[in-house]
Order: C-alpha cells, then structure tokens, then sequence
C-alpha cells in the first residue's frame, strides 16, 4: 500500500491526489485570508422578525391612525438578531453609545425607510404619516430631512429619503433641511432612559402627595342634607343637594342603588349600602365626586359585557379587536362604586364587598382612592378587579385589596400611582395594561398566585420601586421599555423577578429564598442590572435564548450568595449564575473544588469577550463582596418580620442628575401607551417560555398571556 | 528531480514512514482532538459561531499546539544519532542540510495530521452545529465565518511548525533521551512564558506600551496571539487600531522555524568535533 510503503513508488494517482490536495489547501487558505468577511453585507428583512430596542411604536397616536415613525433595522457585527429602531434618531443616539459596542460589536449593515413613493405627509396634530410603508435604504446611501415640521409622539422625527428630489419636494412643503447620515450621526438628539424614570420616581410621589391633599380640600364641603332627616333614602338625598355640599349619611344599612349626577361629597359615619344583586351599587357621573366612610356590599356579579365589546367592535372595524374588547368588556361589569367620565372623583375610608369590581372607572374618571378596603371573592374566577381603571389616572394609597382577580388593574392609565397598599390573596396584585409612566411604590403583596406586579404590552417609563412581594408564583414581571424597576424585596417567591422589560434599569432588589430569583429574559439584552442582592434562591438567575447578558455596570456588579467562596479575594472571580458550577457555589461548597480546577478557571477567563455572539447565560464580571442592602436582607430572612422598607426617596434624590450611561438606548418617549398584540404576543411567549429552568413559571407566563387573550375573545 | 531534492525526499519519505508506524502519534491526535472539542463543548463558545470558539480555544491553544509540536519533535534526530543510523546515513550521498530538512518536512506533514485534524474536526462540527438560539427573530451570522477559522487553523499550524523545528533543534542537541526530554519543556515552559514575561520585564522597565505590536512579535506565541487577534478576533470589533505589526510576526514564525533547522543542521554537522573538542579541551585539564 502506498501510505504503509512509502519506499515504494507512489502511483501517478496519489500524486495527483496529493498535488491537488495540497493545492485546494493552499488556495483555501490564501482565500481566507484574501477574502473581506465584513464585504457580504445582509439584505434587509421584514421588520416583524426584528428585535426592537428603544423607542415603542405602541403609542396610542401611531396605533389608531396611519401616522408612522420611520424605521430602522440594523446587523451588528458580534450579534446574530437583526436589531430594529423606531426612529431614526433612536438609531444614531445608540451609536454614540459606547455600551451598544462593547455588547454587539459595530454595525455591519443598517437600513433605513425611506418614503419617496409612499405619500409621506403629516396628520392634523403633526404626526408623520405616509400612505404605505416604505422601501429598505442603506442608512449611508440616504439622505434625510431633519427639523421638518413632522413629528414622532416622541418628538421631531427626522424623515429618511432614497432620492434627493423626493426629500427636497417633503422639505419644502414641511420645512426643514436635507442632509446626509454624516451629519445625522453628528447630530446630538434629547433622550430620555431608565435612568431619568428613576430621577422622577420621588417626583411623582410628591406628584401624588399633592393630589391627595387636594382631593382632601376637594371633599371636605359644608353639609347640607341628612339622610333619614331631609330625604329617605341616600339616592334623594344626593338628588336633593346642591352641588359642592356634603350629604351626610348616618349609621345603619341602607337597601339602595343610586347615581350621582352631582358634585357632592358623600360622607358615610360606619354606614353599609347594600345593592339588590344587579348591577352596580353606586354609579357616579359627575365630576369632583367624593365618597367616604362607607361600606359598599351587593353588587351584580357580571365582570364584563360582551355585548358592549361587540358594538364596539362594531362601529371600530376589526382591528385593534383584543385591545377594545379589553377596553370595552372590562369597563362594562359590575362594581361597588363606578364612575364614568367622573374625573376628580375621591375615595377614602370605604370598603367594598366586592362580587365583580370593588371601583370600577372608565372614560377619564381621574380619582384619588385613600383607605379603601376590597374583599373580593375566595375564587379569582368568580370576581373581578379591586380596582378596574380604564383610560383614568388613578392614585391608591394606604389601601387594601384581599381576593378577588387583580388587586388592581390598570389600562391607559398612564401617570398612576399606587402605594403604600396591602395585597393578598389575588391572581395579580397590580396589573398594568398599556399604562406608562407609572409609580408603583411600598406596597406589600402576599401569596398571590400569578404575581405581585405584572406590566404586559409595551409601555414606557414606569417605576417601581420598594414594594415587598412574598410566597407568590412570581414577585415583579414587567415588560415594557425605559422601566425602572429598584428596591424591591421579593421573598420566597417560585420567581423574584424577570427583567423582561428593554432598556431598563433593574437595581437595589433584594432576591431571597425564591426558588429562582432572576430570570433574563428578553433576547438582545439592552437593560442594565446591577446592585441586586441574591441570597438563599435555589437558583440565583436563569437565562432565556439570547445573546449573553453582562449583568453590572462596569466595576460593579450584583451581590450573589456563594460567589465570593474559595481562595480569591472577592469581587476578583467572575461569577456566572447560569453555570452548573458557579450556580451550587451557595448550596454546595464542594462545588468550590471544581472551581478550582484549571480547566474551569481556564475557561472563566476569557468569557465576556464577544458577548453579544455568546448565547443564554449571565455573568456578572465583578460580583460585590457584601450585600448592598443589608437591613432589607435582614428584614427579608428574619421569620414572621413585616415588610421590608426601602428609604429609596432619600436615596434616589441624592443621586439625581447622576451618569446615564444608557440613554442612548431610550430615545425620548413619552406618554406612550398602545400596542398591538399580535406578534408581541408571539415574542413574549417566546421569550418567556424559553427560560431555562424557570420552567414552571413560564407555563404560567403562557397559561396567562393566554387566558388574557382567549378569555375576552 | 535533482541530487539534494531526491534526498530530502528519501530521508522525507523514511521519516514519515517512522511517524505512521509510530501508534502514540495516533493517540496524541486523538487527546488533543477531546481537549479541544472538551474544551469547546464546556465553554459553549461552539455554539454560536466560530469567533466565540476561537476566543474559548485561543488560550488553551498557545500551550497545547507547542506541547503536541515539541512531543513530535524532540526525538526526531536524536534517535538516529542514538541508534547510530545516522552514520550510516552519512555514508550515501545525503548532506546534512538534506537530512536534516527531509525529518522536518516529514515532522511537519505528521504536525498537519496530529494538530491540524483535530482542529479542522472541531472548526467542522462548529459549522455543523452553531446556530441562534431561537428561531423566532431574524438572524445574521454578523461577522462570523469559516474562513476566520480558517485563518486561525493556518496560524496554529505556523506556531506548530516553529515549535517542532525548534524541538528538532533541541534534539539534535541532546546527548541521550533524558536530556532531549528536559531540553524539550525547557524550551517549551521558555517559548510559552518566556517571551511575554521578558515583554512584561521589558515594559516594566520603561520601554514605551508603542513598542508592543513590533516586540510581541519577536516570540512564537507573541506572534501567535497576535495575529490572531488582528486577522480573526479582531474583525469582529470595530476596525482600528493595530494588534501587532503583521509582516513582522509571520516572519518572526518562519524565522523561528529556520532557526531551528539550522540550529539541527549545525550541531549535527559540527556536534562531533565540538563534542571531540570538549573531550580535547577535559583531558587536557585532566592531565
């Protein structure tokens, strides 16, 4: 044989063979190195397989009309998802951003919409619309008409072109000038980020502070009627005062339903109404309404009506269906106390025996609830909402919900607040449907059996902060974007928290006990977490599908139980919570020997490089040697303690106007509410369902995002 | 073919012969092919592109290429001589020159099969297997592609190859197995460490961090690292700046490997009268 003789001669074939071998090597690898690997530049792909960062497009404005805001979808070199910008200016702002390279590497290829045959035009309120989508430009090769009188719901958009005629022709009907993605680039634009939701999270508690007292002043009015005295039932009373006076309503049990037309304060001493079964018991539909010291009981039982969500379907077309039927359904039950369009209604010192609804306000009914109290049903499937607030600003404080569905749910109700309030026993604590800019502050939750906080769709800017979630299925899920979500203590919980929410800032939680405390959700990561303290989970932290999350922000990390065992000094040792190593390190100091072991130190080394093209797994680079929250900590493990409060107030004023680091993920975004559901839907199951180990909980995730959609359908 | 040619390709030919038919060859292919793929499958870098396995290979790379490279070559023209084969090489009409580049040929084809294979075996099954997480969202390869793996593999066959020259040096060198065995993890503790702490030395005693691209080049897993930094790993970060200077490092790795041939090529050549003069030199203090 030719190999095992090599004295022999070789045949004409294997020479042949060799030569040719050894000529495909040789130009193979003079190819490699010839070859350009940044030359093949992705073509565009439909915008629906993109994963958005930044800017929500889910803003009322953009979703009940044609108005637009231009897109743009972009290859980064070290990420394999193809990640999208609503806006422009969301684009160029991430770019300036040191952090989107370090995690995804510099862009290869970026497209733009341009509108030159799509009728771009603006709406009566400014909006930037056009009468189709536009086409995929490279960003390079556009040309772009900036300070034009078109508007994003953010704020100026600036409006991508393939031609120059086109964007001169939108120029001089909109103003503005043309200029090219150079001195777009250089352009410098206003961005809002997580890290000014925090800044702002003090601000609307005093925001909230203000309203309370105002509802005080609003509701403390001369009394002019007595029930029993001058009108026999509480209904002719409120009939019979003039508007801004006080009927006084005395002790005893009244057998009534009633509606106030009027701008009067009821004002209950231990009195109980009691409905006769239908519908609800008090309907309110005048403005600066206030009621107070009474106990509501007797209501109908219907949670919604679907005949109110098929008119509306009806007269709205067949889009946006699941949304109006939310919208319509959900605002159309029974309730203890209903408002519509009643803005300036006040609340205080009233308990609700609730069969659906404990309150229930819809069209506007802004409203100031202070010591209420809601038993809801033993059965969430029986009851409804503690609080149902649909398109109403809402403000709960000191407050207590038991039972029944969700303690509170919330839908366009941007600029809520709710606080210092107890929450047992509900399927969610509170739940916010397309509901922005939110405070969610100090509020107790206990065996809820979803979660305590969940925030669905994509709203923006919502905060909260110290609440104290304990033995429920999950402790804080909120998606969205721009969410700020901080000291927090979740305790015993089957999940602490998921940071599912985009371009936000997760810190100062405490995690304890939780079967899993963490879980990274979202795909691309573009959230900062950091300063959390994880002690006692089963596991620390689990990661979806999706490129490596890098959770700490720069030298500072997170504090986990176990991380800092073994010979090293602490902080100098990655830790990855993902790692079946690194994750028994609290639970199992045998784990420490393996550490050890040079293969794993090996590979620990070198990990974080190319974070962006390494998949579902955490790691935090510089785990801190002590907790950060130590008093909580201690509150949170010490048995039958109450729960733990954060003096985040104090804290969060004294570090306003601190680094923002990642504004440039978050282009200026307010009031931004909406959404459709449709392929959220599918991303959200999937990026919750892929969650690794927290397996349990994501069929939860998808039991519910299904019951939301089928059970109003 | 004319006269050196023929052999270069004689000695070649017997040279590969002795590797084929030696079985530890086969087994070192095989454990370097398992560290590799093990350290690949524990890292997960594999399993997303061929830029996250380099980055989780380069490391553990620079010790065991020069590790394999120096077990291929330590013994290689020592055994002859021991043996005394080698005279009786001497006396056809084959130079040293030609001998000693026909073992080094063959030490290196034996370097693409015992090294090369294992890391072409692993680049495969990460083209085979790395892909997204998920299939929900459209997906990119980025900057990711078989021919940086390509360039990598080409990078650790030029470090291979310096080492099993320099080992070969070393060989020849040697009086008998034990001093080829320690020879040989001189130079390669030396060659591993050696250059970047004598870099560190150099850099901690005031030599400007300018200096680096231009000295990191001058040793084999300078160079090594280098490069791989510059023509692999380096693509997929922003465009800028210099790792190292490229012409420099290649010709450093070539350099390396034709010193070490002509370090061989000298000691057998003129290793007998350095060796009679040393005995001239001890008997003369002896006396």
């Amino acid at each position: 044989m030719a190999v095992s003789d090599p004295y022999g001669d070789p045949s004409r074939a294997l020479w042949i063979a060799l030569g040719v071998l050894l000529l495909v090597a040789v130009v193979a690898t003079a190819g490699a190195f010839a070859a350009d690997p940044e030359a093949a530049a992705p073509s565009p792909v439909p915008y629906d397989d993109v994963v958005e960062l930044g800017l929500s497009s889910e803003t009322d404005a953009l979703m009940t009309g044609s108005a637009r805001i231009p897109r743009t979808q972009v290859f980064y070199s070290q990420l394999q998802y193809v990640v999208g910008y609503n806006g422009v200016e969301s684009f160029a702002a991430a770019l300036e951003d040191g952090q989107t390279e370090r995690q995804f590497g510099y862009p290869i290829a970026a497209y733009v919409e341009t509108f030159d045959d799509a009728r771009p035009e603006t709406t009566e309120t400014g909006l930037f619309e056009s009468e189709s989508g536009g086409e995929w430009t490279p960003a390079a090769a556009a040309l772009y008409v900036v300070e034009s009188d078109a508007r994003s719901p953010a704020g100026e958009t600036i409006v991508p072109f393939r031609e120059r005629g086109a964007a001169e022709a939108f120029a001089a009907d909109h103003g503005g000038r043309v200029v090219d993605w150079e001195t777009v680039r250089r352009l410098s634009f206003d961005t809002d980020s997580a890290a000014t939701v925090r800044a702002m999270a003090p601000a609307r508690w005093d925001a909230a502070d203000g309203r309370i007292a105002a509802a005080e002043r609003r509701a403390d009015r001369p009394v002019s009627v007595v029930v029993g005295e001058d009108a026999p039932t509480i209904g002719a009373a409120v009939a019979a005062a003039p508007p801004n006076t006080t009927v006084v309503v005395p002790t005893g049990t009244y057998d009534e339903t009633l509606t106030v037309n009027e701008s009067v304060t009821v004002a209950g001493e231990g009195a109980r109404i009691r409905g006769d079964g239908n519908g609800s018991v008090i309907t309110v539909r005048a403005p600066d309404v206030a009621i107070t010291g009474i106990t509501v009981a007797g209501s109908g039982g219907q949670t919604r009506d679907p005949e109110a969500a098929r008119a509306g379907r009806e007269r709205e077309g067949e889009s946006e269906v699941w949304d109006t039927n939310i919208q319509l359904g959900y605002g159309h039950g029974d309730a203890g106390i209903r408002a519509i369009g009643a803005p300036g209604l006040v609340v205080d010192d009233v308990t609700v025996e609730a069969n659906a609804s404990g309150i229930l306000l819809r069209e506007g009914s802004h409203a100031v609830i202070r010591d209420l109290r809601v038993n809801g049903t033993e059965e969430w499937q029986d009851g409804f909402m503690g609080i149902t607030g649909m398109q109403s600003r809402v403000t709960v404080t000191d407050s207590r919900f038991e039972g029944g569905r969700d303690g509170i749910y919330l839908h366009r109700a941007d600029g809520s607040v709710v606080r210092n309030s107890t929450f047992a026993d509900n399927r969610y604590g509170v739940h916010l449907m397309y509901t922005s800019d939110a405070l969610l502050a100090d509020n107790a939750f206990r065996d809820e059996l979803y979660a305590g906080i969940t925030v669905m769709t994509r709203p923006s800017g919502n905060a909260i902060v110290g609440n104290d979630v304990r033995n429920s299925s999950a402790g804080v899920q909120a998606s969205g974007t721009r969410a700020y979500i901080g000291y927090n203590t979740l305790v015993g919980n089957e999940l602490g928290f998921s940071t599912s929410s985009r371009g936000s800032l997760y810190e100062r939680n405490v995690a304890a006990n939780n079967d899993l405390g963490a879980r990274a959700t979202t795909v691309v990561p573009s959230s900062r977490v950091v300063a959390n303290d994880f002690v006692g989970n089963a596991e620390h932290a689990t990661a979806g599908a999706g490129a490596l999350r890098v959770w700490a922000d720069g030298d500072r990390g997170n504090y986990w139980e176990g991380a800092n065992v073994g010979p090293h000094d602490p902080g100098e040792r990655a830790y990855r919570p993902t790692s079946p190593v690194d994750g028994a390190l609290h639970r199992h100091v045998a784990a420490v020997a393996v550490r050890e072991s040079p293969a794993v130190a090996l590979l620990d080394r070198l990990r974080g490089t190319v974070p962006g093209a390494r998949s579902g797994s955490i790691i935090d680079p510089a785990p801190a040697a002590a907790p950060y929250s130590p008093d909580r900590l201690d509150a949170a493990l010490a048995p039958n303690a109450g729960p733990a409060r954060a003096d985040w107030r104090t804290e969060l004023a004294d570090q306003r106007g601190d680094r923002d680091e990642d504004a440039a993920m978050n282009a200026r975004h307010r009031n931004a509410t909406g959404g459709g559901i449709g392929p959220e839907t599918k991303r959200v199951a999937a990026e919750t369902a892929s969650a690794g180990a927290g397996a349990r909980t994501s069929v939860i995730d998808a039991h519910t995002a299904a019951t939301e959609g089928a059970a109003d359908a | 073919m004319t006269g050196p040619l023929i052999g270069v390709a004689t000695v070649f030919r017997r040279e590969l012969a002795t590797v084929v038919r030696t079985p530890g060859y086969g087994v070192l292919a095989v454990g370097l092919l398992a560290a590799v793929g093990g350290l690949l499958a524990a890292g997960g870098g594999g399993a997303t592109g061929f830029v996250p396995a380099i980055v989780d290979l380069l490391l553990p790379t620079e010790a065991l290429v020069p590790l394999a490279a120096v077990v291929l070559g330590y013994r290689s023209l020592l055994a002859d001589g021991a043996s005394g084969e080698l005279a009786v090489i001497r006396t056809y009409p084959v130079r040293v020159g030609e001998y000693v580049a026909g073992v080094l040929l063959a030490r290196t084809v034996a370097l693409v099969g015992v090294v090369g294979a294992p890391y072409a075996a692993v680049g495969v099954g990460v083209w085979l297997t790395a892909a997204p997480d998920t299939g929900i969202f459209a997906t990119h390869t980025g900057i990711d592609s078989p021919l940086l793996y390509l360039r990598f593999l080409a990078f650790v066959l030029l470090l291979g190859a310096a080492y099993v020259s320099l080992a070969a040096a070393v060989s020849a060198l040697a009086a008998n197995r034990r001093s080829a065995i320690a020879l040989g993890v001189l130079a390669l503790v030396a060659g591993v460490l050696g250059g970047d702490l004598l870099l560190l030395r150099s850099l901690g005693a005031g030599a400007s961090p300018a200096t680096i691209p231009g000295s990191l080049a001058l040793t084999p897993n300078g160079a090594f690292r280098g490069l791989v930094f510059e023509h692999v790993i380096g693509v997929a970060f922003a465009p800028e700046g210099e790792f190292i200077a490229t012409g420099r490092a290649v010709g450093s790795l070539v350099g390396w490997t034709l010193l070490g041939a002509v370090v061989a090529g000298t000691a057998l050549a003129y290793g007998s009268q350095v060796d009679a003069a040393i005995e001239r030199v001890r008997s003369g203090i002896g006396d």
